[in-house]
């Protein structure tokens, strides 16, 4: 339903009226990319920032001030895999194992109490991923977390496929043997190697498909599977990203061995034990995104995936120039985002470095650069202004701002 | 594979406690100085530049490096630019403990001593995060649950460790398959059927007295009877010569704590959701014990809004002091993390830091040994490289009645996660 409104939320946007400016001052701001700014001045009007700079930065007539002193500005915090509760994320459809034509906006309760309370974090944007249970489970979203409708949440549709690996795609399945058949754990595969299987023979599928498509030839498949085939042939033609979860050492490995084999580039997810494979993640040129740096241990079913997180991670990878992004995950032990970005700094990471990990690096990631991750002129209003520094585990998101929207006035 | 991550765990453990006892046996009973840092006593204002003379494990000077003369024979352990502070102390913990809950509900008699272990890596943890005290005592899930131990995360055995065996007794508020109503009534039950044994042990002897004052039992026989020792512990609760750490879940459980608490020397330990019922806590005789979550959202079942309590602050706000709780794992476990969390709440500092200091010390009835450094405590303090709340923070030394106990620079687990080679020996040796 959310899809089919999406041309509407250009009608919606372009029927906003011209605001008064609206200016912060005297905060230190982060923008996001670069050094931070004392004593600043963000300008912004029409759900944008305007002008960003230091004291000496014009001030618009008829702007309404809002003073910042002490206050800390940083973007607004994007986690590139928010599970979020179970009735918005953790869509894990269990008629069979590979559903990539799926939609996890389908799926969504835009009115659910965790945007507000995401949100009410300092989060603005989120990436909405089927869940863990399927090989591979759908396309993902990008949303933002407060929106004047539900519908103009949705920043991206179709923003990503996810593959999962490692132990939980088959946790649970049985082989078939006797007793009522109509079970959903009475479905394949049952092994890690058998989750291989399914992912590869999609892709052999899909490739036949596009051999077909190329060749002319009358196909003999269903419109369903063609669908879903089609979705894979653009993951296999570089233009929709397969969001690979891999935590354990092996799983990232085989990550990469299936990438290369059908010759997409992934984006790695979880990656607890990313810091055994540096080398190769930083020869594939990959993003990694890593769940919940503050846990040392992974908690819940993906525990049985055998993967030991360690402090380091983050900074070899920082070190070894593989970009990274920090989320939250699926690791029901993660803490708030800015939490998770903080202990990445207690752990070896500069300020700026923890930062853009959940800022400017993630938009990239999404592919929504142009609009959210940094506090520049054109871009989103979207930032938090926190009592203090946001490193401090003291310190609370006062207000959060989307679009030029104080959302914490209307939660 | 997994006994050769086992046995890795063990080295390293063995290797960390080998390294420890080595820097421990070296200044044992010595003169220990701590000088130079900016020394947070918690009993007065911080001293600046300061020196803390640890003499036979108790602390003979406290004051500015100029004022202090130090020993030429001590060891000094300098603090220059860093915080020195008690360390932490825990006043209700199930951590280090294998089987924190006997099955069987009325065990008074059973010792958490028995269930401790020295070589969980709980105690090591303890160390890392400046813990230098730890009460530990049966879990919630009793009804009553036998007697805890104050102990040093510290040496190879229980009797190293102990520093009290007369902490008191575990009761629990906590349902046990049954309703609330029955765990009550379970309890009142244990009670009043000790009161009887009681009643009928001093009216036998009453009897026995009267015979013999009557000559009807021979002048020199003894009154022999002795007290049932599977009911002894629940005697000296009814008399309060011990201190019964009572769980109380929520709310609903409030009213009963408090009537209990009218008849016996109660500590309320407090489960999460108990904020519907903080006024009527505010008539605690014993600060309360939070626990280790201090802020969780509640659902409006209607409206499905959401509110969140911060339960440290509603209780703080009602005057109610409190000792803070950790928990077994994730951010919970460090007590950085909890301190913040209050300070984030609207707490100020020095109350924060009371929660992990003089107030647990005040539960245990140690005030006069631990909590603050102050001339004639115990030696138990902690240097930290800087402000002890904020996340970039480490505990570097831990000092246990004069023993340096950890150096965060021998501590090889630390040393693992932080510095884990990329191709480490645990990648293909563990999977």
């Amino acid at each position: 339903m959310l899809r089919r409104a999406l041309p509407f939320v250009v009608l919606a946007l372009s029927a906003v009226a011209q605001d008064a400016p609206v200016v912060y001052r005297g905060a230190q701001l982060w923008p996001g990319d670069g050094a931070p700014i004392a004593d600043a001045v963000l300008v912004i009007q029409n759900g944008r920032v305007q002008n960003v700079g230091g004291k000496s930065t014009t001030i618009p007539d008829g702007a309404r001030i809002v003073e910042c002193a002490g206050a800390v500005i940083t973007p607004g915090l994007i986690d590139a895999a928010w599970a979020g509760p179970v009735p918005v994320a953790d869509a894990n459809e269990q008629s069979t194992e590979i559903t990539p034509s799926l939609h996890v906006l389908d799926n969504l309760d835009p009115q659910h109490p965790a945007f507000a309370r995401v949100r009410n974090t300092g989060v603005t944007t989120v990436h909405l991923m089927p869940g863990t249970r399927s090989v591979m489970g759908g396309l993902s979203a990008v949303l933002q977390t407060w929106a004047s409708d539900p519908t103009s949440m949705v920043l991206r549709d179709e923003a990503t496929l996810r593959l999962v690996l490692g132990a939980e795609p088959s946790m649970g399945n049985r082989a078939i043997r006797g007793g009522s058949v109509d079970s959903i754990y009475y479905r394949r595969p049952t092994t890690r190697m058998g989750v291989i299987w399914s992912a590869r023979r999609a892709f052999f599928d899909a490739k036949e498909q596009i051999a077909e498509t190329q060749g002319g030839q009358k196909t003999t498949r269903t419109a369903q599977e063609q669908r879903d085939l089609s979705v894979l042939a653009r993951v296999l033609q570089g233009t929709l990203p397969l969001v690979t979860t891999a935590r354990s050492e092996q799983d990232l490995r085989t990550a990469l061995r299936l990438a290369a084999e059908f010759g997409y580039t992934p984006v790695i997810d979880e990656a607890q034990d990313a810091y055994m494979v540096v080398d190769e993640l930083q020869k594939s040129r990959v993003v990694v995104m890593v769940a919940a740096p503050s846990a040392n241990a992974v908690g819940g079913p993906a525990g049985q995936d055998g993967a030991e997180p360690r402090y380091s991670t983050l900074k070899k990878l920082q070190d070894a120039g593989v970009p990274f992004v920090i989320t939250t995950g699926t690791n029901q032990n993660a803490v708030d985002l800015v939490r998770e970005a903080m202990f990445a700094h207690r752990f070896g990471l500069t300020r700026e470095q923890a930062l853009a990990a959940v800022t400017t690096q993630p938009a990239a990631l999404l592919a929504i650069q142009d609009r959210k991750g940094r506090l520049a002129a054109g871009m989103d209003a979207d930032f938090v202004v926190w009592s203090t520094d946001p490193f401090d585990p003291a310190s609370t998101p006062t207000t959060v701002v989307i679009r030029g929207t104080d959302t914490t006035q209307k939660p | 594979m997994t006994s050769t991550r086992e046995s890795q765990t063990k080295t390293a453990l063995s290797a960390f406690l080998f390294s420890a006892l080595v820097a421990a046996s070296a200044n044992a009973q010595g003169l220990v100085a701590v000088k130079g840092g900016s020394v947070h006593t918690m009993h007065g204002a911080v001293i600046e530049n300061a020196t803390v003379l640890i003499e036979n494990g108790r602390i003979s000077k406290i004051g500015p490096v100029a004022e202090i003369e130090v020993p030429w024979e001590a060891k000094v352990l300098d603090a220059t630019g860093k915080v020195v502070l008690p360390t932490y102390i825990l006043a209700h913990s199930q951590g280090g403990v294998r089987g924190a809950n006997e099955r069987m509900e009325n065990v008074a008699f059973v010792k958490i001593a028995d269930a401790l272990d020295p070589s969980s890596p709980f105690f090591e943890d303890c160390l890392r995060s400046g813990v230098g005290t730890v009460h530990a005592i049966p879990g919630n899930q009793t009804l009553l649950g036998g007697a805890g131990i104050v102990v040093r995360p510290f040496g190879r055995t229980v009797e190293d460790m102990a520093v009290s065996t007369q902490s008191g007794l575990k009761l629990s508020l906590q349902a046990q398959g049954g309703g609330r109503l029955l765990q009550i009534r379970k309890l009142r039950r244990a009670l009043d059927d000790a009161r009887e044994y009681l009643a009928d042990f001093d009216r036998r002897k009453a009897e026995f007295e009267k015979e013999q004052k009557a000559l009807a039992i021979d002048k020199d026989k003894k009154w022999t009877e002795e007290w049932d020792r599977t009911k002894k512990p629940i005697l000296d609760l009814l008399q309060k010569k011990t201190r019964g750490w009572l769980y109380v879940p929520g709310s609903a459980e409030v009213p009963e704590a408090m009537r209990l608490q009218d008849e016996l020397d109660l500590v309320l330990v407090l489960g999460p959701q108990v904020h519907r019922a903080i006024d009527a806590l505010k008539a605690c005789k014993h600060p309360v014990v939070l626990d280790e979550t201090l802020e969780f959202f509640e659902t409006d079942p209607e409206t499905r809004e959401e509110t969140k309590i911060r339960l440290a602050k509603l209780i703080h706000d009602a005057g109610i002091p409190f000792a803070l709780s950790l928990g077994q794992g994730g951010p919970t476990s460090y007590p950085w993390w909890q301190l913040a969390a209050c300070v984030r709440q609207g707490i100020d500092a020095k109350t924060a830091y009371a929660a992990l200091t003089t107030v647990p010390a005040q539960l245990l009835s140690m005030q006069d040994q631990i909590g603050t450094l102050e001339v004639g405590k115990l030696g138990n303090l902690q240097i930290t490289t800087g402000d002890p709340m904020q996340a970039t923070t480490w505990v570097e030394t831990v000092v246990l009645e004069g023993e340096v106990v950890y150096e965060r620079s021998r501590d090889q687990r630390l040393k693992y996660l932080l510095e884990a080679s990329t191709t480490g020996t645990s990648a293909s040796g563990s999977k």
